[in-house]
């Protein structure tokens, strides 16, 4: 008489073959390469549509795809493909970590076995910081101000004066280019001042104003045109960017006696 | 000092394709520092430490420098992974793919380029050159990939893996510097360009083959064998090819400057 756990339920049985295609590593060889075909597509059709995609980083991402991400099915189903390959990736880096580590806790294991996971496991906050980042992130593109005037930030409240432009060709050995001396007001209290170029956004709660363009009026007046972007989770992305990169480095010691 | 400069250049590309002939005619069967590429990379390290003191900046502004560096790139990682007699056969077309962007470098103009106000911040050199290092990784994997495809060898093997696993590393690198910098200079660590999704198809490529050796060997279509893995090595370098030079020159980039 053959014991009752001997044939599990059919739930069981699906719920194993499906927990064993997630956490499996033959799945993510096929996943990463659906996102690769999904990618070059996009590289290629983001140029044809330039209507389309050209305003993608114009806001958060969010926003845009629920302004465009369904408009026109055809040349959009590379990022849906793009977007859903991430999304198995990043289940199948979970399962696959938390397969192997209950295992691994289950015996004794040489320290270096954990690094990979730990890798996964930035991978996974990485992802996730793109997600709140593309959920919960604001930007504000072309705020144009003249020297000397002001021009409203967004929905933040807040104004932004161009005191000073500096827009004159960089000095041979000081490539700083041009440079804009702004001041961040709430009503007539001043938040924040600075000078704004190129890799130098000026900070202020969250926010970082940076340099886009810059010309002169048809008056004759200087003008710059700043970008306002807050991403809440730069700093989550980073720290797991960090954590990656540490582990990464560890698993390769023991690889150079060892192969990799 | 510019004159000088330009003789260590033309002296490292001079040593390089003696290398290739060498090899190509069989006349050759010395390893690491034996070798004419080995001595190319010291030249070639004297060019760019040279021109890097006389620019100010990184040389890796411009075509010329970047496949300059590509190439000093693919010597160091095929002097790192082939530094043994038992990976001796994948010197041929090793020193092959060393020579090429050598050869192509040295068609264009050499002039000293100003750098770019968008260019000028140490995140610049940090992430190209690791981007490059990680480049440099992935072509000896298609030297290492190709032969182990023609006539096997375990060495060959394990050096093909390490070629994958130290050129994640460094591309990884890269891809953090230049995050960074990206977030600095234009409010967010990705947009939605070209070469940005390049990069990232890059990454999640070779993040996936050093996964591929951790398969057990099956049978039936793919297989996941050796050789399914070691076809996968050699055909990273196409991937490179598309994003690297072919997205850059191709398509409108990010990386335009």
């Amino acid at each position: 008489m053959p014991r009752p756990e001997a044939y599990p339920s059919l739930g069981r049985r699906i719920l194993h073959r499906v927990w064993g295609f997630l956490a499996s590593i033959e799945t993510c060889a096929w996943l990463s390469l659906a996102f690769c075909l999904a990618g070059a597509a996009g590289s290629v059709t983001m140029g044809r549509y330039p209507g389309l995609f050209g305003d993608m980083d114009a806001g958060a991402f969010a926003d845009w795809f629920a302004r465009k991400g369904f408009l026109d099915p055809a040349p959009t189903s590379w990022l849906y493909g793009l977007l859903l390959a991430t999304a198995l990736l990043a289940a199948n880096t979970a399962c696959c970590t938390a397969d192997r580590l209950v295992r691994l806790f289950r015996g004794a294991f040489p320290a270096r076995r954990l690094l990979p996971h730990v890798m996964h496991a930035a991978f996974l906050c990485v992802l996730l910081a793109c997600l709140a980042g593309s959920l919960y992130g604001d930007r504000i593109p072309g705020v144009s101000v003249p020297r000397g005037m002001f021009a409203p930030v967004g929905g933040t409240g807040w104004v932004l004066r161009l005191d000073r432009f500096e827009g004159g060709p960089p000095l041979p050995g000081y490539p700083m280019g041009p440079a804009a001396s702004v001041t961040l007001f709430r009503d007539t209290t001043p938040l924040a001042r600075g000078v704004v170029r190129a890799n130098a956004p000026l900070f202020h709660a969250g926010y970082g104003i940076y340099l886009k363009k810059y010309g002169t009026t048809r008056w004759g007046v200087p003008y710059a045109v700043f970008d306002v972007n807050r991403d809440p989770a730069a700093p989550a992305a980073l720290a797991a960017a960090l954590l990656f990169t540490a582990a990464n480095l560890l698993y390769l010691i023991p690889s150079r006696r060892s192969d990799a | 000092m510019s004159a000088v400069q330009l003789l260590l250049f033309w002296m490292s590309f001079a040593a390089y394709a003696a290398e290739a002939v060498l090899r190509l005619v069989g006349a050759s069967r010395a390893t690491g520092g034996k070798t004419p590429l080995f001595a190319g990379a010291l030249l070639h390290a004297g060019f760019l430490g040279m021109r890097w003191g006389i620019e100010g900046h990184a040389p890796m502004a411009g075509l010329f420098e970047s496949l300059t560096v590509y190439s000093f790139c693919c010597a160091v990682a095929g002097l790192l992974l082939l530094g043994n007699a038992e990976t001796e056969s994948a010197w041929k077309p090793m020193s092959v793919l060393v020579l090429l962007p050598q050869a192509a470098a040295a068609l264009l103009d050499k002039r000293l380029v100003p750098l770019s106000p968008e260019l000028s911040t140490p995140w610049f050199a940090s992430h190209v050159g690791f981007s490059l290092l990680g480049y440099g990784f992935f072509t000896a994997g298609l030297a290492l990939g190709g032969v182990y495809l023609l006539r096997g060898g375990e060495p060959v093997y394990r050096a093909a893996g390490k070629s994958a696993l130290y050129g994640f590393t460094a591309f990884s690198g890269g891809m953090l510097c230049g995050g960074i910098w990206a977030y600095y200079a234009w409010g967010s660590y990705w947009i939605w360009t070209p070469k940005e999704i390049g990069s990232a198809i890059v990454w999640v490529y070779f993040a996936a083959l050093t996964h591929l050796k951790f398969l057990p060997s099956q049978t039936g279509w793919p297989g996941w064998t050796k050789r399914v893995e070691m076809g996968a090595t050699a055909a990273g370098y196409a991937v490179v090819l598309l994003v690297f030079p072919g997205v850059s020159l191709l398509l409108r980039s990010s990386h335009s400057f």
